[in-house]
């Protein structure tokens, strides 16, 4: 497992945890929440494209794909509740490590929907 | 079999009349990519000719209808803005952000551009006499054309292209030879605009095209992006044959850290600004000037973040930074670190000889960080254009300065203090078309003029923003009485 030391790296990974979120409800007969993740993805792929400018691409240190393992294979409600528990931490430890503004509100209002999602 | 790239002429693609070409290489991977035919005088006329016979319609073309074309071409960039971006890695070798970043750049003078029915406005007054009235009108000029570098190979472009045609001119681009690709694509876009023919034309190639360019009594204006020497010949030459100019060359960027500033900070904005895009920037941290105890604070913490910048293949999105250009760039950039060596400077972090695995042939110089600098040195004097950073010494605020001015170049310049008393006087005294306070690397956005002083630009508009609306229109005066 690599470090996300970089605003690509973070959206990136973001991006392609929503995918793998539609996927993982497609499987689990939750058509809603597919259509969610996937709304995320589209928009967090809109937010790489905008907010990356040469000028803020500064380091990021202190994230690693390693702590936010997800199970995809265990569809119970359980299950569902704690890969939405995962993905709620990652917005939330990575939002205040990216310095673009937009991007920062977009990571901190999608940790808010995956923390609600793994209350619910 | 390899391909041979094409050049875009009067709405077509068109192979070129010249039988020479020049490889086009992935720097890190060394794959040729393709071969960018070397362009001759002949292709230049061609482009020049088409140019002149599809201006009248153009610029008789609705100004509004002009600017919905920048619309649609913004959506075309948009909707490939990851292909554009894994395009400019490829063949520049850069990390993705950085390209990522480019793109979105170079999108932004589109936007500019769409506002040039705005811009292009003119004034007049009444009763300048009794009953006469005059009034200022602005129209297209004729043929420009740009000569851009293989640093920014997407964004340059942009730069120039979109604002020439919405203000009603026909365009010519020629890129550089080593970062063709991207162009191509450009114009693939453009060419599903149904652009009248001519309006648009793609000149691939090198010296011959480029003189050619600059020789031809049917282009009205050129734009340069490049080194300062070459700068200086494309002004010349471009002004001895008549055309208006504008002609950005190198830099030497310096950077005053004073002991007041936020070290934490300003080390990580000076990291992105020394080692982005591996310093091949015209905007690129060069020199930073360590003010009384700020030298010692930034030198240790400058060296401990840049020895743990993870550098690759530009398409890994773990990679921080990219190869340099080509081969005979890393060795021209590793000789100059040796000659900083050899006047006295103190390695004290060493990119040289650096290997990446997987891409052991790759173009790579880790970042590399020289202390102990002195203004004679040749590392303080001379554009280096890779990833190294000279740390000098200065006593003072007044002494910081005096080192910056002291350079023939004037591109930009930036402080990071957190006292207004210093940056104002850094803004006022500093001789550079740029002035960065607490930002490292300080780029104008697309609104704003873009261009330095001194031996880094040679012309009088600068690029974007307001002058470019001077530099690509001409200004009629209409005096008129009805009796």
């Amino acid at each position: 497992m690599t470090s996300l030391n970089t605003f690509g790296a973070v959206l990136s990974y973001a991006i392609q945890l929503e995918a793998d979120l539609a996927s993982y409800y497609q499987k689990a007969g939750n058509a809603e929440r597919a259509k969610e993740a996937d709304k995320r993805k589209s928009k967090l792929e809109r937010v790489r494209r905008e907010n990356v400018l040469e000028i803020t691409l500064e380091p990021i240190e202190g994230l690693s794909e390693a702590d936010y393992a997800l199970d995809f294979e265990d569809t119970s409600s359980a299950g569902q509740q704690k890969i939405e528990g995962v993905a709620a931490q990652f917005y939330a430890d990575a939002a205040p490590k990216i310095n673009v503004l937009q991007a920062q509100r977009a990571l901190e209002r999608y940790g808010k929907e995956h923390t609600a999602l793994s209350d619910a | 079999m390899e391909r041979i790239l094409k050049n875009y002429i009067g709405g077509e693609w068109v192979e070129s009349a010249a039988s020479d070409t020049i490889a086009v290489t992935n720097p890190a991977t060394c794959e040729v990519l393709a071969h960018s035919p070397d362009s001759s005088a002949e292709d230049v006329n061609s482009a020049v000719l088409a140019a002149q016979e599809g201006f009248e319609e153009w610029r008789s073309t609705p100004v509004m209808s002009r600017a919905q074309y920048m619309h649609h071409f913004k959506v075309l960039l948009e909707d490939r803005f990851e292909d554009l971006a894994k395009i400019i890695v490829e063949e520049n070798g850069k990390a993705i952000d950085e390209a990522r970043g480019e793109v979105r750049r170079g999108i932004e003078s589109v936007d500019f551009a769409i506002g040039v029915p705005f811009m292009m406005r003119s004034d007049g007054l009444e009763d300048v006499s009794s009953g006469i009235d005059e009034t200022t009108l602005r129209q297209p000029a004729g043929v420009f054309a740009a000569i851009t570098p293989f640093n920014f190979p997407m964004m340059v472009p942009l730069w120039f292209l979109p604002t020439a045609i919405v203000c009603g001119n026909t365009f010519i681009l020629k890129p550089s030879p080593q970062t063709p690709i991207s162009s191509e694509l450009i114009f693939e876009l453009l060419e599903e605009l149904d652009l009248p023919p001519g309006v648009v034309n793609l000149i691939q190639g090198g010296i011959p095209s480029s003189q050619a360019v600059m020789e031809h009594p049917g282009v009205t204006g050129v734009s340069f992006v490049g080194s300062s020497p070459v700068a200086r010949i494309v002004y010349e030459t471009c002004t001895r044959h008549g055309k208006r100019v504008q002609a950005q060359g190198g830099a030497k960027n310096y950077i005053a850290v004073m002991p007041d500033a936020d070290m934490n900070a300003s080390v990580k904005n000076i990291m992105g600004a020394a080692f982005g895009c591996a310093g091949q920037r015209c905007l690129a941290a060069a020199v930073a000037v360590g003010v009384g105890d700020a030298y010692d604070m930034m030198k240790d913490e400058l060296v401990k973040y840049a020895q743990n910048v993870q550098v690759g293949y530009g398409l890994d999105e773990k990679t921080q930074m990219g190869t340099v250009i080509s081969d005979s760039a890393k060795e021209r950039i590793e000789s100059m670190i040796q000659q900083g060596e050899a006047q006295g400077a103190k390695v004290l972090l060493d990119g040289r000889n650096l290997t990446v695995e997987g891409y052991e042939n790759g173009a790579f110089v880790g970042p590399t960080i020289l202390g102990d600098v002195e203004a004679e040195m040749v590392v303080a004097t001379d554009e280096i254009f890779g990833p190294v950073l000279s740390l000098m010494k200065a006593d003072t605020f007044e002494e910081a300065v005096e080192l910056i001015n002291k350079s023939k170049y004037g591109n930009a310049a930036s402080i990071f203090t957190s006292n207004g008393k210093q940056a104002r006087e850094f803004k006022y005294k500093v001789k550079a078309g740029n002035i960065g306070v607490n930002i490292g690397v300080a780029a104008p956005s697309a609104s704003f003029p873009f261009g330095g002083q001194k031996e880094s630009f040679y012309g009088d508009l600068h690029g974007q923003g307001s002058d470019s609306i001077e530099f690509y229109t001409e200004r009629k005066i209409v005096i008129e009485r009805w009796t």
